[in-house]
């Protein structure tokens, strides 16, 4: 197991894919960082809520790229046939897929250090210059800091679960982007007390996003949780039983 | 002490077709084998069932005397070769073997004597995009050579060598067996394999059409190609 383990963190760093994810969540973060933090009047930006949003701006890039990390880390595999290689050498398929769902967890914690370090350090240098005094207590920040590292490192963990379901990658890569901005997006906006027991917006109640309607951080950190669970349990299931 | 490789009543269907239909052969230690049959044969599907890649419908598919998925480390007993696409294209040649090296149970610096050893070592640190295909089926032979496995399976390997290459592979594969260990490799080059091999099993449409000692195919006037092509003819309409 843990050569396995070493063998999965070894073929993230070996191709530029996760390197080329943690770049697009770092420009996704820094947008999130001007919108938030230069769009809003000075009053607005004193706000405990805004803070919120402009420092933890971080999450959102974070959590949507370290997904498609994890997602990319299996899906590559079917893409381009190593998944062969990789099962030749430990054909026990769960012992592969246990190694890809704990690799996935530092590339999420990666993700979320870079991402949430630029949005607090920018986030608060942008405060310092248009001399608004920071309300959150340093509780707040730890708790906005803890939270999104956990959400996407839960992130990347739900990316190698789907991964390792829907198999096919460009298949994978769209289900993704259409659950995050139509199915997300829309059943919590007609539906909130349905939405947001949806992994994304738990993901977001974890984060600590200042949203309305969305459920307590500890309590989105549960059904994150159990949503990664079910998929796990369902994405063991598939690879045990299909053919490669 | 079983057999390297044992086929019993192999089956294998894919919703209405066959592609391999009670399909029973064994490889005793220490011979080349090769496998051959026409495009669609069921030559791969065998393999991959082999190798605990694909289930078969009905039937065993032993490799030393258990399934694949049994063995204790499974590289250091077989080494195969399945596709030399088998390659992401974004990581390097080492890297490639890198990645499988630690769980292949490769001691330190096994990598670097394979890429000595298939001639890769200048073009290590390239991306494997940019490798030929003779390249990729080097490289990829290396990969199943990490654990110095007893047995090796390779599919359709001299595809996209050069002659060189094909020379090296075939002088490599005659040494490999004359240590004792076990060869099992599918081709559509009859010459070369007439060349390389000590035994056919020759399939067509999933059955097993002939398992012969190749002297006894080409003691007569006629080559392996001869009887290959009579083996597998369409039946008349």
């Amino acid at each position: 197991m843990s050569a396995q383990l070493r063998s999965e963190l070894l073929k993230a760093r070996t191709t530029r894919t996760a390197a080329g994810l943690l770049l697009c969540a770092v420009a996704l973060t820094l947008l999130g960082v001007f919108v938030e933090g230069l769009s809003g009047t000075a009053a607005e930006l004193a706000r405990a809520k805004q803070q919120r949003l402009l420092l933890g701006a971080g999450s959102s890039g974070a959590g949507f790229f370290a997904t498609f990390a994890g997602l990319v880390a299996v899906t590559a595999e079917f893409r381009y046939g190593t998944i062969r290689p990789t099962l030749l050498a430990e054909p026990r398929r769960r012992v592969v897929l246990a190694a890809k769902l704990a690799a996935a967890v530092p590339v999420g914690i990666v993700f979320a250090v870079v991402c949430l370090g630029l949005s607090f350090a920018a986030g608060l240098a942008i405060l310092a210059a248009r001399h608004a005094v920071v309300v959150l207590t340093t509780g707040d920040l730890a708790a906005l800091a803890l939270g999104s590292v956990a959400a996407t490192a839960l992130g990347a963990v739900l990316g190698v679960a789907v991964g390792a379901l829907i198999r096919n990658q460009l298949a994978a890569v769209l289900a993704v982007v259409a659950y995050a901005f139509l199915v997300d997006a829309i059943v919590f906006a007609a539906v909130p007390s349905v939405g947001r027991f949806l992994p994304g917006k738990a993901g977001d109640a974890l984060s600590g996003r200042p949203v309305d309607d969305l459920l307590s951080p500890s309590a989105g950190g549960a059904v994150l949780v159990a949503w990664t669970i079910a998929l796990v349990a369902l994405a063991a299931v598939r690879s045990d039983r299909s053919d490669v | 002490m079983g057999s390297v490789v044992s086929a019993v009543e192999l089956t294998k269907r894919f919703g209405e077709v066959t592609a391999v239909d009670g399909l029973s052969f064994e490889l005793e230690a220490g011979t080349i084998t090769g496998f051959l049959g026409p495009n669609g044969a069921g030559k791969t599907t065998t393999l991959r069932m082999l190798l605990g890649l694909a289930e078969p419908t009905r039937g065993r598919a032993l490799v030393f005397s258990r399934r694949f998925a049994e063995l204790e480390r499974p590289a250091t007993r077989v080494g195969a070769v399945l596709d030399s696409a088998d390659l992401h294209p974004g990581r390097s040649g080492r890297d490639h073997l890198r990645v499988l090296a630690g769980v292949a149970g490769a001691p330190p610096g096994r990598a670097e004597e394979l890429l000595e050893l298939v001639d890769l070592a200048g073009a290590a640190r390239r991306r494997v995009g940019g490798y030929s295909l003779g390249m990729r089926q080097r490289l990829s032979l290396a990969a199943a050579l990490l654990g110095d496995p007893e047995l090796l399976v390779l599919d359709e390997p001299a595809n996209g060598l050069d002659p060189e290459g094909v020379r090296w592979l075939r002088d490599f594969l005659r040494a490999f067996a004359a240590e004792g260990r076990t060869v099992l490799v599918s081709s559509h080059h009859l010459a070369e394999v007439a060349q390389t091999v000590e035994r056919v099993v020759i399939v067509n449409r999933g059955r097993l059409v002939a398992d012969v000692p190749l002297g006894e195919i080409v003691a007569g006037s006629s080559s392996l190609e001869d009887v290959f092509l009579e083996l597998t003819a369409e039946p008349e309409p």
